[in-house]
């Protein structure tokens, strides 16, 4: 199907041949899906388009569970939406999460089943944390987040 | 699985082979009880002084009264120096300034060239000749002040050696008290206190803010020893003297201090603190405590772990919760439960408090968060709260336990309270097993507070609550949490020496002492495994830049620890040759 569409585009076009990514949104997807998380966030900023990509959820569940050893059981998915999604999970718990325990370039590393065990339980304490604080009047003020260890920067 | 070196009375040094933390009885009072009080070598870490270790200075025990003195002739003689005696100080190299022995002798020899000084060892001066100008300067006119008070205080009365540095041998503590009358002598001398006097007579430095704690230390023991003996004007004394050397302190250490001088001044003055009917204030100082340090999380992670491992099969669960708080150990068991293979089991909790004094019912406003967040990752839940100002006031039948579920208890620093009134334990004991529950998690601190002379629960909560708040003082985080969160610990610690009779709930036990009540009441102990090891490693890395949490695994129960010095352990129950 991409080819078809590579050389309809082609023949469409003058003899010069012009690929314009945006015209191929699976190629995109498909690049997008292979990211790591920094990336991801400047390719946000690229345009409207690529915007709207790299916020879709699913492109940041590949993120999370990509380097994973082994796959993640189904059930998953609808607990981690229901708390917020990937890409909230990958902000807020596994990236802080990975990048302490790992020594060298996190990318690279395969995670194992306990990071992300523990990350999952961290995501949804933190979940409960703000929804209660949300409730009691704090309005998601993070300063009170119990996974403020993470984010901090450590100044010792 | 990791295992870690901890306490090992008879190592001489610091770089054994590491041998199993088995914890015998005796080993375990030598390790603690004696770290203070001991001046003759403080079992442990090698031979080095622990605290001094910590802030990077290795000085071996033995040499810790020769340290003192170097260092009260070392200041002598600087400030007695002129203005360029600074000078002659930035000239020499030092090599190793952890080694705080060469390091002073060399300066001392380096100042006193010609003078017939004898040779000691070891400074206790923090590397910084400047600040050491002013802080002679500042003890000086304290001294003066001090040593203006009435004779009453005279704390020569004090008997044993605990207030001063320790001398060599017993003979020494003659010239110590000759050094005390000389410095009452010499109150309005000035600086230059006998610079060229021999050894015996050298003025005492009680306040110096370069000393780091050896003598706060020795005077909050004396204090506690007076105390103890009801001789309360010493205590006073020794009290208001405390204040004034906590004050040169920063850190931890002068935090500790502060705290355990109010709760003796406290205990002194009679004015025993409120009883806290605000439960939901000491809920929001132990969220604080929560946050910011691993303790809590590390008793939630473990916990959580043997319970689901104890579930792993079961269709319908239930979760007796001995003190519900914000119920911030839930979400996370939930969740993992949520994850298991084969789906999650109906979940019911029941949790238990005390009575709110605004008859707010807090218990239900946590059940109702909780079911929100079960409904969210979809898990069937169920939560009931009692409402009970002492866990012996539960009555097994109370708690409506159906036939097809398993059972879990759970105790997160609720067991202790209950050592205060006699019969409380053995009652709850047998209620958890009227209970019939798979498995039953207790997490407890590991030190003995609960024995039954005031000393020695003094000298074991200073060593407890000296780790616990060092621990605290490399954490991230908004500084209120770190504040709170040492109010927290303040409260305990003020429970710990203030309080006496039905007050004193914060009655900790040590891991030994609890396994025999168990042992006794009919439970045998279940190994956490090598997941809850894991997670909780896992967990402490995450505190990262704060490196000196410990996990260590003792026969099968968890212990966090700060260094060397284990803090709290969660372990793991079942009940005695049951039919599962």
């Amino acid at each position: 199907m991409d080819q078809n569409q590579n050389t309809s585009s082609r023949e469409s076009k003058e003899k010069r041949s012009e690929f314009f990514i945006n015209d191929h949104i699976d190629i995109l997807v498909e690049i997008l899906k292979r990211l790591d998380g920094p990336s991801l966030g400047v390719a946000a900023c690229v345009c409207r388009l690529w915007s709207s990509f790299a916020r879709n959820d699913s492109v940041w569940e590949h993120l999370c569970f990509r380097h994973v050893s082994s796959p993640p059981p189904s059930s998953v998915k609808p607990v981690v939406v229901a708390l917020g999604g990937y890409k909230k999970l990958y902000m807020v718990c596994l990236r802080p999460v990975l990048s302490r325990l790992s020594d060298s370039d996190m990318v690279r590393r395969v995670w194992t089943r306990h990071e992300v065990q523990l990350s999952l339980s961290l995501f949804c304490v933190d979940y409960y944390e703000r929804s209660g604080r949300l409730g009691g009047g704090g309005g998601g003020d993070a300063s009170a987040s119990s996974l403020m260890f993470l984010c901090n920067t450590v100044n010792v | 699985m990791k295992r870690e070196h901890c306490h090992s009375s008879a190592t001489a040094s610091q770089n054994n082979s590491k041998p199993e933390y088995s914890s015998p009885p005796s080993s375990a009072l030598n390790g603690k009880a004696k770290i203070w009080v001991d001046e003759q070598g403080y079992s442990g870490s090698g031979g080095m002084d622990e605290l001094l270790a910590v802030l990077g200075y290795k000085v071996r025990t033995d040499d810790m009264a020769d340290v003192a003195e170097k260092l009260e002739q070392l200041e002598m003689v600087m400030g007695s120096a002129q203005e360029d005696g600074i000078s002659q100080l930035s000239d020499t190299v030092h090599y190793n300034p952890s080694d705080l022995s060469g390091w002073v002798q060399s300066m001392l020899s380096e100042l006193n060239t010609g003078e017939d000084m004898p040779s000691i060892n070891g400074p206790l001066l923090a590397p910084g000749e400047s600040s050491t100008r002013t802080s002679t300067k500042f003890c000086n006119s304290q001294r003066t002040r001090v040593f203006n008070d009435d004779s009453e205080y005279d704390l020569r009365a004090i008997p044993g050696v605990a207030a001063y540095p320790p001398a060599h041998s017993s003979s020494e503590t003659e010239s110590t008290r000759k050094r005390l009358k000389t410095s009452i002598g010499s109150n309005s001398g000035g600086i230059e206190v006998s610079g060229a006097v021999s050894d015996p007579t050298r003025p005492l430095v009680l306040v110096d803010s370069q000393e780091t704690g050896v003598q706060l230390v020795h005077t909050l023991m004396a204090c506690a020893e007076a105390v103890q003996q009801e001789n309360l004007k010493v205590a006073d004394a020794l009290v208001k003297h405390v204040g004034l050397l906590a004050a040169a302190q920063t850190g931890a250490m002068r935090k500790v201090a502060t705290y355990f001088a109010e709760a003796l001044a406290r205990r002194i003055y009679r004015i025993y603190p409120q009883d806290c009917l605000d439960s939901s204030y000491s809920d929001i100082l132990q969220m604080h405590f929560y946050e910011t340090c691993p303790y809590l999380k590390f008793a939630h992670f473990t916990a959580n772990q043997a319970i689901l491992e104890a579930f792993a099969t079961a269709t319908r669960v239930h979760v007796i919760d001995f003190g519900l708080k914000q119920g911030m150990q839930w979400p996370a068991l939930m969740q993992a439960l949520a994850l298991r293979p084969g789906g999650p089991p109906a979940f019911r909790l029941t949790g238990i408090g005390p009575p709110q004094p605004d008859n707010t019912d807090a218990l239900q406003q946590v059940g109702w968060k909780l079911a929100q967040l079960a409904e969210t990752i979809g898990v069937e839940f169920e939560f009931r709260g009692f409402v009970s100002s002492s866990l012996a006031d539960l009555e097994p039948s109370m708690l409506d336990i159906r036939q097809d579920e398993a059972v879990a208890v759970n105790s997160v620093f609720e067991l202790h309270g209950l050592l205060a009134r006699a019969g409380a334990v053995d009652k709850v004991l047998s209620s958890i097993k009227a209970m019939k529950p798979k498995i039953v998690t207790i997490v407890e601190q590991e030190a003995n507070h609960n024995g039954p002379a005031f000393l020695d629960r003094f000298t074991e909560a200073l060593h407890y609550y000296s780790s616990l708040f060092d621990s605290l003082e490399g954490s991230s985080g908004p500084s209120q949490d770190l504040v709170m969160s040492e109010v927290y610990l303040g409260r305990q610690i003020c429970n710990v020496v203030a309080c006496e009779g039905g007050d004193r709930v914060e009655r900790h036990e040590t891991l030994t002492q609890w396994r025999g009540r168990m042992d006794s009441a009919g439970f045998d102990s279940v190994h956490l495994g090598s997941n809850a090891f894991k997670q909780a490693s896992m967990l402490l890395a995450l505190f990262a830049g704060v490196d000196g949490y410990r996990v260590e695994e003792n026969n099968g129960s968890l212990m966090l620890g700060w260094h060397t010095r284990p803090l709290i352990v969660t372990s793991a129950w079942k009940l005695a040759s049951s039919t599962e």
